[in-house]
């Protein structure tokens, strides 16, 4: 426990809303900072390197997607958004423009926490070269091109190891739909849903107890697919 | 041209009736010729009246008096002796065969007046029964629009011909209003205003257009156009004269039915349900920002050591939470249905596994379940639908939220995803307060709720009838089924499977 703690950067106009970020957070260990408008997150952001941005998409002075643009041009830090419901579109662009994750307002404290965790880890990953990700009892090898539920080797064909791997690659995270299809078949299937239904059909039949109930592969509607993975306990929360 | 067109048709008509008319005293000839050669009957020439009847009633005067005339040669050919020729010898036979003729001709007459009588008693019966659909569509008419289009209807099936009507407005943001060229404006705009009184204009396709206020006296109604086809100049005239009677007949049943109070109610009906809504979207939306700070400090309470530790805390802050998020679902429900009542509702049709929108409902509303024990029962091998799984999903929740709401905690939930001929469906069986037959038939109107539901739990009586609308989006419908009171309810969203379910790719690794 002597790692420093993690810095976040809230960019909310919502008052109210920035106060309980800034104690969820704070409960949770991260060291936080606000910024109101989506000029200031971009100084502060280019001043000192937060390890989390936590990004409110109405903001006073620009558009939340812009900011992220902006950001993304030279920065890959961690970034969930905040959306509103009732625009599946909007957040599949949102996470096409860079954002890990987003969570849809009103939403709880846990919801979020889990998703910046993931996005974090992701970034470790990156850059740490850990090829191991874990999703409860399914253990994949990115190196090893190896996948084992409960101990024992669970065989696949290359394609749906390909899609096993992205997910994987974002475990705990969101993953487009588009950015499936394009990744395991190509530009031209970008809008083939079917062929992903039918694929994630298959890989549930290895890999989940019951596939009508997953517990690890899951499904977010209009969106994409996300790689479950369980909450490690968290020491911070004493 | 058209006039000479007409002629040869009546012509070639009443020929046609005449051919058949003959044909009918032929069929009589052979079977007298059977009676009075096999049979030995004498006395049979009123066999002829028979085609003289028929012709009358089905085929018009001319070819009646026609069948009289071949009956009477044949009668006398046949009943009248010297037998089998066509001369009489008898002065009596003579006055006898003049009766027939007397006979057949006031038969003919009659049967063709009578089919005539019966036949514009059915036309009076007709134009009755249209009125009064007429006049029940204009009472129920939600907007000024749909009472234009009824009395463009009315006018059109009472005419017989095509007819446009122009709506009396101010405003020119009506569709069809811009849709019209700006010279054509001018003209409507004058007709409206009286300063002309009629005229006519031909559209591009050469066919001529007679255009009027519906009512000369009031701009209320509307301008008309009416299609007279390719109608020369002099034939105009006398159309016009008809098709004004005609009109100024249905302008005084406008005036009658009070068609121009009508119309104003429905304006400012339709501009309170705009207030309305408007109102409520953006309280709405004013009402989610700090509920959005109350949710998220809610579940920071409930997080926090210090809480965690005292449970009568805990379960205050519990309420906080849980109560918020009923607001919270109350306020998308009205945000909801304005969306719906806006016509704001479209559908993204994606493939997707039936099983996922079960799951995803269910996960959303794992908190609010938590009190009562679901079982699901899904069949693994369901077919991929094509819907919008989102409004899916939420229509599904509405479901689930219901027989959470309306069954005692602790009881179970059956939950079911299964296929049925060409339908996919989703059931939820609860064992609650159950509907009887008299509320099953207000079920899915909104704002409706059962006085027995209302003791049991608050609520807004939206949920099922959004349930209805965005399943009803997708293709789809909800059924409701019950044994009575206190017996529980079945829910389910059937949603039909597409034609063309997908194959896997072609190029599939395995």
């Amino acid at each position: 426990m002597s790692e420093p703690s993690p810095v976040v950067l809230v960019v909310d106009d919502e008052v109210q809303i920035r106060r309980f970020l800034r104690a969820g957070l704070e409960l949770d260990g991260f060291v936080v900072q606000d910024a109101e408008t989506g000029a200031d997150a971009l100084k502060w952001v280019t001043l000192k390197q937060p390890d989390l941005i936590i990004l409110d998409l109405g903001l006073p002075d620009m558009d939340g997607g812009d900011v992220l643009e902006r950001l993304r041009a030279w920065s890959t830090v961690p970034t969930i958004v905040l959306s509103v419901r009732s625009n599946e579109a909007e957040k599949v662009r949102l996470i096409q423009g860079g954002a890990d994750d987003y969570v849809v307002k009103p939403f709880g404290m846990a919801e979020l926490l889990a998703r910046a965790h993931a996005a974090m880890r992701r970034q470790v990953r990156a850059s740490s070269g850990e090829p191991m990700v874990k999703a409860g009892p399914l253990h994949i090898d990115l190196a090893a091109r190896i996948v084992t539920l409960n101990g024992a080797r669970v065989m696949m064909t290359p394609k749906e190891y390909k899609l096993l791997q992205i997910l994987a690659a974002h475990a705990g995270n969101v993953v487009t739909h588009q950015y499936l299809l394009k990744e395991v078949w190509g530009s031209p299937h970008m809008h083939d849903t079917h062929y992903l239904r039918i694929f994630v059909r298959k890989l549930r039949q290895k890999i989940e107890e019951d596939p009508t109930q997953p517990r690890i592969l899951l499904t977010e509607l209009g969106i994409g697919y996300r790689l479950a993975i369980p909450e490690p306990s968290k020491p911070t929360m004493q | 041209m058209a006039l000479q067109r007409e002629t040869e048709q009546r012509i070639r008509h009443e020929l046609r009736g005449i051919l058949l008319a003959l044909l009918m005293v032929a069929v009589t000839t052979v079977i007298a010729f059977a009676l009075t050669r096999y049979l030995d009957v004498r006395r049979g020439s009123v066999i002829y009246l028979l085609p003289v009847m028929l012709a009358g009633w089905h085929l018009g005067l001319i070819p009646a008096l026609v069948a009289a005339a071949a009956g009477l040669l044949w009668s006398g050919y046949f009943f009248y002796s010297p037998f089998y020729a066509y001369f009489l010898s008898r002065p009596a036979e003579i006055l006898n065969l003049v009766l027939f003729m007397i006979v057949g001709l006031v038969t003919s007459h009659l049967a063709n007046s009578a089919k005539q009588h019966a036949e514009l008693a059915r036309k009076r019966e007709n134009e009755m029964s249209d009125l009064y659909a007429f006049s029940r569509r204009l009472a129920a008419a939600p907007s000024a629009a749909e009472i234009y289009l009824a009395i463009e209807e009315y006018v059109a099936n009472l005419l017989q011909r095509n007819v446009v009507l122009y709506e009396a407005s101010n405003s020119d943001d009506h569709a069809n209003q811009s849709a019209v060229p700006e010279e054509m404006r001018v003209v409507i705009g004058e007709i409206q205003s009286g300063s002309l009184p009629a005229t006519t204009i031909e559209d591009n396709k050469g066919n001529t257009w007679f255009m009027r206020r519906v009512s000369q006296r009031t701009p209320d109604f509307g301008v008309i156009a009416i299609d007279l086809g390719r109608a020369p100049k002099n034939m105009v005239a006398g159309t016009r004269q008809r098709l004004d009677e005609a009109l100024s007949d249905a302008a005084a049943t406008l005036e009658r039915l009070d068609v121009a109070r009508s119309l104003t109610e429905a304006k400012m009906r339709s501009e309170t349900e705009l207030l309305r809504e408007a109102l409520i979207g953006s309280v709405s939306h004013e009402l989610r920002t700090p509920l959005a700070s109350i949710l998220g400090a809610a579940t920071v309470l409930t997080q926090s050591p210090v809480i965690d530790k005292d449970e009568r805390l805990k379960s205050l802050a519990s309420v906080v939470h849980d109560e918020a998020e009923r607001l919270n679902n109350d306020i998308q429900n009205l945000l909801d249905a304005t969306r719906i009542s806006r016509g704001q509702v479209k559908p993204r049709m994606e493939w997707i596994e039936p099983q996922d929108i079960v799951n995803s409902a269910l996960e959303r509303r794992r908190r609010r379940l938590s009190s009562h024990s679901i079982a699901v029962a899904m069949d693994s091998n369901l077919p991929l639908i094509y819907v919008d799984p989102v409004l899916v999903e939420q229509a599904f929740v509405q479901v689930v939220d219901n027989a959470a709401k309306y069954s005692p905690a602790g009881s179970t939930i059956n939950v079911a995803a299964k296929r049925n001929g060409h339908d996919v469906i989703f059931a939820v069986e609860d064992g609650g307060a159950g509907l009887t037959g008299e509320e099953l038939s207000h079920l899915g109107e909104r704002f409706f709720r059962g006085s027995r539901h209302s003791t049991i739990a608050s609520g807004s009586g939206l949920g099922l009838w959004i349930a209805k609308a965005f399943v009803a989006a997708n293709g789809g419908r909800i059924h409701a089924a019950s044994q009575g009171a206190d017996q529980g309810t079945t829910v389910s969203l059937f949603l039909p499977l597409a034609k063309d379910a997908p194959q896997p790719e072609p190029d599939s690794d395995e």
